[in-house]
Parts: C-alpha cells; structure tokens; sequence
C-alpha cells in the first residue's frame, strides 16, 4: 500500500461527503453565525430574507413601545391572509349557486375549514384595524416627514389596497349580509360624479349583484389586489432601508438619562 | 437683404431629441392604447343579470286597491280605478329592498319613507322609486318591462 493510490481515489465514501459538504455550503454560505461585526454584516445583507431587517439599527427604534412592532404584525398577518386564503380556494368557487354551499361546508364538514376560514375572516378585519393603527403611529411619531414622504404615500397605497381587499371579500360568502353591504357598497360609490355610474358597473359586471360580480369581486379579491399589494409592499420594506430605517432622532438629539436638553 | 444661416436658426431640436421624444411618443400611444383596450375589455358587454321583461299574471288575478309585492323581480304590482301600474321597491338611495308600509313604502336599511305612489316622503332618498311601463303581453298576461320608465302616476288600462 502507498499513499499516491489512496489519494488519487479516495475511498466513496469520502467523496459522498466532500459533495454533501459542497452542497451544505452553497446554501449556507457563511457557516455558522459569524462571530466579528463585519461578517455578520455580510451575512445579513447578502440574505434575501435577512436583508429586509438593516444590518445596524438605531438603539432608539428598538423600544418596542416606539412602534408597537404595527407595522411587523401588519405583514405578518397578510402572510397568514395569503396562506389561509389559498387553502380556502381548494373548496371555495365563485359560483352563485354554489359559493355559500361551499362557505357552509368549510364551516362544518371539512377538516379544520372552520378554522381556516375563521382566522381569515379575523385576520382580515384585524389587518385593516392594523394597518390605521400603524399609520396612526407613522403620524403620531412624525414618520411621514422628509425623507419619508415618498414611503408614506406607497403606506396610503397600501391602506386603500387593503381596504379594496375587505370590501372585494366581503362579497365572497354570498349570504344576505354580503349581497346587501355589496349592494349598498356599489351604490355608493355609483354616486360619485362623472366615474360613479360607470364604476359601479364595471365591478358589478352589470346593474345588478348578481354572478357576474361575483366572479369580478373573486379575481379582484385572490389575484389583483393581492399582487398589487405584495408590489408595493416590497416596494415599502426597500423604502424603509433606504430612507435609513425606522424614522429617529438624531443620536446628538438624544437628551442625556435622568436629564432634559 | 442680410444673409441669414438657415441651419443656425432652427430651433434646438437636433437628431438625438428627436428621436427619443418619437421613441416615446410611441411608447406612450401604444401603452394608451393598450390602457383603453383592457378598459373596453372589462367593460361589461352582454347582460347576464335577470330579464328586464317579466309576466306578471292576468290582470283579472288583481283586485281593485291590491298591492301585490313580487319579491323576486323587486317590484310591487299595484291596481286601483286608474288601472294598473308597476313601482320598483329597489330603494332610490342605495339599492336595498323596500317594505310596504300603511303610508306606503319604508326602507329598511336607511329609513327611507315613500307614499302609495312612490314619492319621498322622508329619509335619505333622493328621487321617488321608479315606475315601470306595464303592457299586456299577447297570451293576455301583464307584462312589465324593467327596461323602460315611465312617469309616476302612469296607469296602465286594461
């Protein structure tokens, strides 16, 4: 035995794990947490998943109570929506014959649909309760001003995109409480000058509740707005970073502990 | 007669411009265009909701001073010694389904009030509910039209 032949083809075994191990560091690119400031700064940054948190943050944002974390429990709950939502599409059609059969059988023979459809039905009207408390605290805590202004008015995009998703799932269920507040809905927005009467009818498919607004509400509801809204809150968290994170006073600004200015 | 430059005097649109402002410029109309397609696209062209047509009975099936709700078709068919007429009972303020009442009709969504023949009375409405045009149909049956409004006070004879 000598050492050239053994090396020349190592044994299969150890090639199994050299791929192993080659594979194991093209996912995790940077081992385990690194231990010096500048390579968890890489790690952070260079992560799709990490990079929306900034690799350094103001010690002043970091008190909870500053932003009730509004704006996480927003984005959380639109993820629980989008899953919850999916999972109700395998049941749910937009058929005007079949839509509330369907919404009652999620309620009472399928497995854990009660479930699904019940936190949907919460998370949505918790998500729109977020979303006003959130902005409250951007104005509240002057979040809104230079340089932010830009991400404030992609933030009120985002409020009318999350109410355009209440309203468009309203509908869905196809009980009488959908049918009138859809009826109601759309003739109000029927009084609008000029664009009303048009508008009215091109959510409604036509003069009526009927199927035809129905499946407009639907395709609204699981594919448009969620879309529009998963854009501009990409665009939102980018805003965030750039704008140098969570708006604070300057750290000179900072009165001293247990002293005023 | 003084020599002028002809070239010097054209205004400062030079090659490069040019061609960006037509570049966009196309850009722009197909982009408006195409805006215009999806809006016509979306525009609802065939009318899927209910027949604005509907029977309603012989007229012999009315008695005098009767006010006969047809839930369904939203509409109540009402005979006295004018004749016939048909009033919608889609409330004129936001659409909901009004109920008679003694004075007339009531809206249970916003308290809208309307009399015998339809005319606000109280309440948010801003017009009277509208009158449908009532004729009768060749197998001799009510016939009511959804389509075509006629004033309030229009009786039809049979």
């Amino acid at each position: 035995m000598n050492d050239s032949t053994q090396n020349a083809r190592p044994a299969p075994r150890n090639r199994l794990a050299e791929f192993g191990n080659h594979i194991y560091r093209s996912l995790f690119r940077y081992g385990r947490v690194p231990q010096d400031a500048e390579g968890q700064s890489y790690a952070v940054f260079n992560s799709l998943f990490l990079h929306i948190h900034p690799v350094k943050v103001s010690r002043h944002s970091l008190r909870f109570g500053y932003t009730l974390g509004l704006g996480v429990i927003a984005t959380a709950l639109f993820l629980v929506l989008t899953f919850t939502g999916i999972w109700l599409m395998f049941y749910y059609f937009p058929s005007a014959s079949e839509a509330y059969n369907r919404m009652l059988d999620l309620r009472s023979a399928v497995d854990f649909g009660f479930v699904l459809r019940n936190v949907h039905k919460w998370g949505a009207e918790l998500m729109v309760l977020v979303v006003i408390l959130h902005m409250a605290r951007v104005f509240f805590t002057g979040a809104y001003k230079p340089p932010r202004e830009f991400n404030w008015l992609v933030g009120i995009l985002l409020l009318l995109l999350t109410l355009g998703l209440s309203f468009t799932g309203y509908l869905l269920p196809w009980d009488q409480l959908a049918f009138w507040a859809i009826t109601v809905g759309t003739s109000i927005a029927g009084y609008a000058p000029v664009l009303g009467p048009p508008l009215r009818r091109f959510l409604l498919g036509g003069d009526v509740v009927g199927q035809e607004a129905l499946v407009r509400f639907y395709v609204l509801h699981v594919v448009i707005l969620p879309g529009l809204l998963s854009i501009f809150l990409a665009v939102h968290f980018w805003r965030i970073r750039k704008d140098g994170g969570l708006s604070h006073p300057d750290d000179n600004d900072i009165p001293p502990k247990g002293g005023g200015r | 007669m003084k020599k002028t430059n002809v070239r010097m005097q054209q205004p400062g649109m030079d090659r490069r411009t040019f061609l960006t402002a037509l570049g966009l410029g196309g850009v722009g109309v197909s982009a408006l265009i195409a805006a215009v397609g999806n809006l016509l696209y979306l525009k609802p062209a065939v009318d899927y909701g209910p027949p604005t047509v509907i029977r309603a009975g012989r007229p012999g099936e009315y008695k005098e001073g009767i006010k006969e709700v047809l839930e369904d078709q939203r509409v109540v068919i009402v005979r006295d010694k004018k004749g016939f007429a048909a009033i919608s009972i889609t409330c004129t303020h936001l659409g909901c389904t009004v109920g008679t009442s003694d004075a007339g009709f009531e809206c249970p969504c916003h308290g809208s009030q309307y009399d015998n023949d339809g005319f606000v009375t109280g309440g948010p409405a801003p017009r009277p509910l509208d009158w449908y045009q009532v004729s009768i149909a060749p197998n001799g049956e009510l016939e009511i039209d959804k389509s075509v409004k006629v004033p309030p006070g229009t009786f039809f004879k049979a």
